[in-house]
């Protein structure tokens, strides 16, 4: 066990007296070939705030995902509390027992739930109560929230996804901070969209809950935040620990040099030394981007030019920038290739074998029907992978049987062959181990003297040593470009730090800003469309609101109100419910034939029917078929069952399930009470635990499964929860037009869709709104009675829905893209 | 040659012709005929359904869950503009035909737009788009009476040359350019690459929005000429003749071994997954199986071999997962 010598704190006069809550000792992590964590041994103690610093892939990420469970090692030990743990059963849920919380730099949040539905989601025991526990829930989170940062006021009744960037930190934060039984708490880059004052309001909370026994271990790029807050330092350097020190014992320049390291790869120096001819300009960069620097920025033929900055600084984008060229003031004349280190997401085709992946970069502009040979690919691709050490005697093996070593010399041989000038390099040895990136260096060598002008993003500042000259961006901009001859880890470390100190911190919280407001109003577009349809239809003819004409017009409206809200709990699941339509049908016709004839055969019909939603949500969530298909599939069953129970429009609804709407109460039109009843339960659905876990399924679902909650149950939930709307839905076209049809339930498909879209739902992130849809659904039904009204005919009722939909839906579109910009 | 594409190794489409030859057998004890004029019987249902379930296989190859489903009211529009403008003679036929096409192509770009500039997802999009050629049709239908069917193209769909119906060799031909299409040229690589990752194929020079529009246009082109051909062969347009191809158009292409989320498909799988499902329909037919049974049974049988298909995709993945560490 390792304690400080030094100290001059009370955590580390408890670390000293205690037994450590966590100890890693002999810690090995290893992504194929690479090693991210290696040996590492460390231990914490209670009271103790560890400042962990590194370059961007020393390997800080890796080790805190060892400790919160959600990676296992590969060698080595774990020990809580002085017990060790059996690293095969160890996972999140069990580090989260053990008082283990990490705040990630990605936050875990569901972003269409309410703060307290999010401090719900994670910890649903705290507040069981079924009735209140929403408020109970707010209560909490609000007073964690001002336990860390006072003064702190989010908006309580606001989705997540609608606050600034801040409070939903300060909500993570404030979550992990209040998780009971804490013991550790990790955070990772916790300030990076803080302001200062609330940067300081955390520091000062750490050192409360450290006076309190909690350890923490706080992993910042802002290295003043750590000598700040720490009492202890760790720095790692390629997956091990360079230095391990009481805070006392260092300075933030002392911090930089450990971190970048001052000894040199004599072999990377020997690279510069050798002088290549620059060509002509290929590539520029101006405007803003380049303001700092007074002018833009030339790149040459023949150039290796290294971008660096720290995660999220804006590389990307100038990257994507050059690459499309002229967007944001980026401007080339040749043509690119691009090489992305993020093999999975950007760069291999997983169906493809090795060579067709080479191949596809240089068939990507050819003429559409120009035969491929695959012969005169190979030979064309056979000395490019020999440049780049690449076995051609892998080219018919699947990409993804290669090592992540061997998939990105596929890639950029891809890029060689397709004989572009300039070739954009975005962190390509991301994940390779160091004798495949000697290799690279070599291949990038020989590309720039062969003429290409070379732009490499590199995480690893090492490799800028390969580089001419390196750009430094910070907070989006190129902060400062560093000569040959000033290359050096600790340069570049330097100006990215220093400029992003000086930088104002105008991260600020703000206002609602107009897109809001487009998007308030896109969001009530139903209600909007039913006050307009109703004040249409209310000039026209006065009876429309006597209770006898809203009696009359109100009638279809309320299957059509069911069958939205059965569609709606599909969606706010991300998926949608293609037979929901033939499924109403099949019901209406039961109700009108067997539910008649013998009740007891009718209501087993229809239990029946939700056993096959019961089966669809098993088939889609265990088998992995897209409820797309699964519910289309399912629609063939329902109208085929429906089909041969009731071939024709015919038979006769039971009595009792016509008094079931026949009554009413004077002065109200009944279709209203059944609407505004349908309405309230489905708020009541949609607003209690179940519906709120529903929706953060819809939205982020590893979360809330990493969260405790079980995803088959859910789903079935929220199938059975589908069906059961439906099937009401089928009951009240039965009792109101006193026959069936399974025709009938054809259109209603499309008019649940639109229902749900008028309603202001989104098809994908669970943001769903049970009074929206019913006013769509309303709405979407009046339709059909005010174009009669006007004299148009009913063909057009489709065909106008569909527009409807598509209107809204393009609009939305609009405004997130202007949202974007 | 054995390398492009990586789904020839896997000749997924093999099952589906094992389905084929299984149902063919049943058939034949079922009805108790020779077996040869029995498959020859439903050979043109499987060339209609093969036209249109080959644009479906197009769109579906683009990736990320898309999928056409207005592919049945373009086969229904199709049939009533090709009788309508011709006006049953043969000189009209021409204009006919490119004013079906042109619906079709329209349609797939409309779809293209809706998917690609307003980001309507392709299953909300093309169900839409469908509605609104219902209408169309709808009002096509209310003014015009005598659906006469032009000589030449009832001639297309009606004839046989040594014995083979004339459209079952269109729709052979069809399956074979869309095959060589899909295997061999640098459409075909860019379509797959474009639904393996859509990131990836941007980055790697490929104009994506072209592609998927070109997936879309296809599949309008190809349900528009079906629905033409149907009108000849049942003599006329009606309303919701279309219908059967919507869930059929999905089923074959999927039974046939292309993959749903895109990436990797088989033309010829699509033409055998065609067969399988029209045998499944003459086998009920025959067996005397009431019209809603056959629908139930032909859900089931999609639902199931998805699932099926599901589950051991998941094995394989899980095999793979172990294998790695």
């Amino acid at each position: 066990m390792r304690v400080s010598l030094r100290s001059d704190s009370d955590g580390a006069v408890l670390a000293r007296q205690a037994e450590p809550i966590v100890s890693l000792s002999g810690v090995t992590v290893r992504y194929g070939p690479t090693v991210a964590v290696s040996d590492l041994s460390l231990a914490i103690a209670p009271g103790e705030i560890l400042g962990l610093v590194g370059a961007n892939g020393a390997g800080k990420s890796t080790l805190m995902r060892v400790l919160g469970g959600t990676t296992i090692p590969d060698q080595g030990t774990l020990a809580i509390g002085g017990a060790a743990v059996h690293l095969a059963a160890y996972g999140p849920k069990a580090a989260q027992r053990q008082g283990i919380r990490t705040v990630h730099q990605e936050l875990s949040l569901c972003s269409n739930l309410t703060i307290a539905e999010n401090f719900f989601i994670e910890q649903p025991e705290a507040h069981p109560q079924p009735v209140g526990w929403r408020r109970a829930y707010a209560k909490a989170a609000l007073a964690s929230i001002g336990a860390v940062f006072p003064g702190a006021r989010p908006d309580m009744t606001a989705e997540i996804g609608s606050l600034p960037i801040a409070q939903r930190q300060m909500v993570e934060i404030a979550r992990a901070v209040a998780s009971p039984g804490l013991q550790l708490l990790i955070l990772d880059e916790p300030t990076s969209s803080l302001d200062a004052v609330a940067s300081r309001q955390l520091r000062d909370h750490v050192r409360a809950l450290a006076a309190r026994g909690v350890a923490v271990i706080f992993i910042s790029h802002k290295l003043t935040e750590i000598v700040d807050v720490a009492t202890r330092v760790v720095a790692m350097r390629n997956g091990r620990k360079v230095a391990d020190c009481d805070v006392s014992e260092v300075s933030v320049a002392g911090l930089v040099e450990i971190m970048g390291g001052a000894q040199l790869e004599a072999e990377l120096r020997r690279a510069r030394e050798h002088v290549r001819d620059l060509g002509p300009v290929l590539a520029t960069v101006a405007g803003t981007r380049a303001e700092p620097l007074a002018t833009p920025i030339s790149c040459r033929a023949g150039e290796i030019v290294g971008i660096a900055a720290l995660e999220g600084d804006g590389q990307q984008a100038l990257l994507k920038d050059l690459f499309h060229g002229g967007r944001g003031g980026a401007s080339r004349s040749a043509a690119v290739a691009y090489v992305s280190g993020d093999r999975v997401r950007e760069g291999i085709f997983p169906l493809f074998d090795v060579l067709t992946n080479i191949a596809v970069g240089r068939t990507a502009r050819r003429p559409a029907f120009s035969v491929v040979s695959m012969e005169k690919e190979r030979e064309h691709a056979l000395p490019i992978s020999r440049s780049v050490k690449l076995d051609p005697e892998r080219f018919s093996s699947p990409i993804t049987e290669l090592s992540g070593g061997n998939q990105q010399k596929a890639l950029v041989a891809r890029a060689l062959a397709t004989d572009a000038d300039i070739l954009i390099l975005d962190d390509p040895t991301r994940g390779v181990d160091i004798g495949t990136k000697r290799q690279f260096y070599e291949v990038i060598r020989a590309a720039a003297e062969g003429g290409k002008l070379v732009i490499w993003f590199s995480t690893e500042d090492r490799e800028f040593e390969e580089c001419d000259r390196v750009l430094v961006m910070s907070q989006g901009r190129i902060v400062r470009e560093l000569a040959r001859e000033d290359i050096s880890e600790e340069a570049i470390l330097n100006a990215a730090f220093s400029a992003r100190a000086g930088a104002t911190e105008t991260k600020a919280e703000q206002g609602r800003s107009a897109g809001d407001w487009l998007r308030l109003a896109l969001r009530h577009t139903a209600l909007i469309g039913l006050v307009l349809v109703f004040a249409v239809m209310a000039a026209r003819n006065p009876i429309v609101i006597s209770e006898f004409g809203l009696k009359l017009l109100l009638g279809p409206a309320v299957a059509l109100v069911l069958i939205g809200f059965a569609q709606m709990f599909v969606v706010g699941g991300s998926q949608i419910d293609l037979g929901a339509g033939a499924f109403v049908g099949f019901i209406n016709v039961v109700a009108v034939t067997l539910l008649a004839s013998t009740p007891a055969l009718g209501a087993a019909a229809i239990l029946a029917g939700l056993g096959g939603y019961f089966l669809l949500a098993l088939i889609i969530r265990l088998c992995h078929v897209p409820a797309i298909v699964a519910t289309l599939g399912a629609s063939f069953i329902w109208y085929g069952t429906g089909y041969m129970i009731l071939p024709a429009p015919g038979g006769a609804a039971p009595d009792w399930l016509r008094a079931l709407t026949s009554w009413s109460i004077p002065g109200i039109p009944t279709p209203l009470i059944l609407i505004v009843a349908a309405t309230a339960v489905a708020i009541a659905i949609h607003r209690s635990r179940l519906g709120t876990v529903l929706r953060g399924f819809g939205n982020n679902e590893a979360v809330v499964e990493r969260s405790g909650w079980p995803a088959l149950r859910y789903t079935i939930y929220r199938y059975l929860i589908a069906g059961g709307f439906a099937a009401s839905a089928g009951l009240a076209i039965a009792a109101s037009s006193g026959a069936g049809d399974i025709n009938a339930g054809g259109t209603y498909t499309l008019l649940s869709v639109a229902a749900v879209v008028l309603g202001g739902c989104q098809l994908i992130g669970g943001v769903i709104f049970p009074l929206g849809v019913a006013a769509g659904a309303v709405t979407l039904s009046l339709i059909g009675a005010l174009l009669g009204n006007l004299g148009v005919s009913t063909d057009f009722n489709a065909s106008i829905q569909g527009l409807l939909m598509i209107a809204v839906l393009g609009l939305g579109a609009a405004f997130l893209r202007r949202d974007e910009r | 040659m054995n390398s492009f594409p990586a789904m020839l190794r896997q000749q997924r489409w093999i099952w589906a012709a094992a389905g084929v030859l299984i149902l063919w057998a049943a058939l034949s004890v079922v009805s108790e005929r020779a077996s040869l004029s029995s498959l020859t019987g439903i050979a043109r249902s499987v060339s209609f359904l093969t036209l249109v379930a080959l644009g479906q296989m197009f769109v579906v190859t683009t990736g990320r869950g898309n999928i056409d489903l207005s592919v049945a009211s373009v086969v229904t529009l199709s049939a009533f503009i090709t009788v309508t403008v011709s006006g049953g003679t043969n000189a009209g036929l021409p204009l006919a035909l490119a004013a079906a096409v042109a619906a079709g192509a329209a349609t797939g770009l409309l779809n293209a737009f809706l998917v690609l500039k307003l980001r309507i997802a392709a299953m909300i999009a093309t169900l839409s788009t469908g509605y609104i050629l219902a209408t169309a049709t709808l009002m096509i239908n209310r003014q015009v009476r005598g659906f006469d069917v032009a000589p030449a193209l009832r001639t297309v769909a009606t004839e046989r040359v040594l014995g083979v119906p004339v459209i079952a060799l269109i729709a052979l031909a069809a399956v074979a350019v869309s095959g060589i299409v899909l295997s061999r040229t640098a459409f075909g690589m860019r379509l797959a690459a474009v639904g393996q990752n859509l990131e990836a194929a941007r980055l790697a020079g490929i104009r994506t929005g072209a592609t998927i529009t070109a997936a879309f246009i296809t599949s309008g082109v190809l349900a528009a000429a079906s629905g033409a051909l149907l009108s000849a062969y049942v003599g006329g347009a009606f309303l919701d003749m279309g219908t059967p191809f919507l869930l059929q158009s999905i089923g074959a292409v999927v039974l046939g071994g292309t993959l749903i989320f895109g990436g990797s498909s088989t033309a010829v799988g699509t033409l055998f997954g065609a067969m399988f499902l029209i045998l499944i329909v003459t086998t009920m037919q025959v067996a005397g199986l009431p019209t809603g049974a056959q629908d139930v049974v032909q859900g089931t049988i999609i639902i199931a071999v998805l699932a099926i298909a599901g589950l051991s995709t998941m094995a394989q993945r899980r095999r793979r997962l172990a294998a790695e560490s």
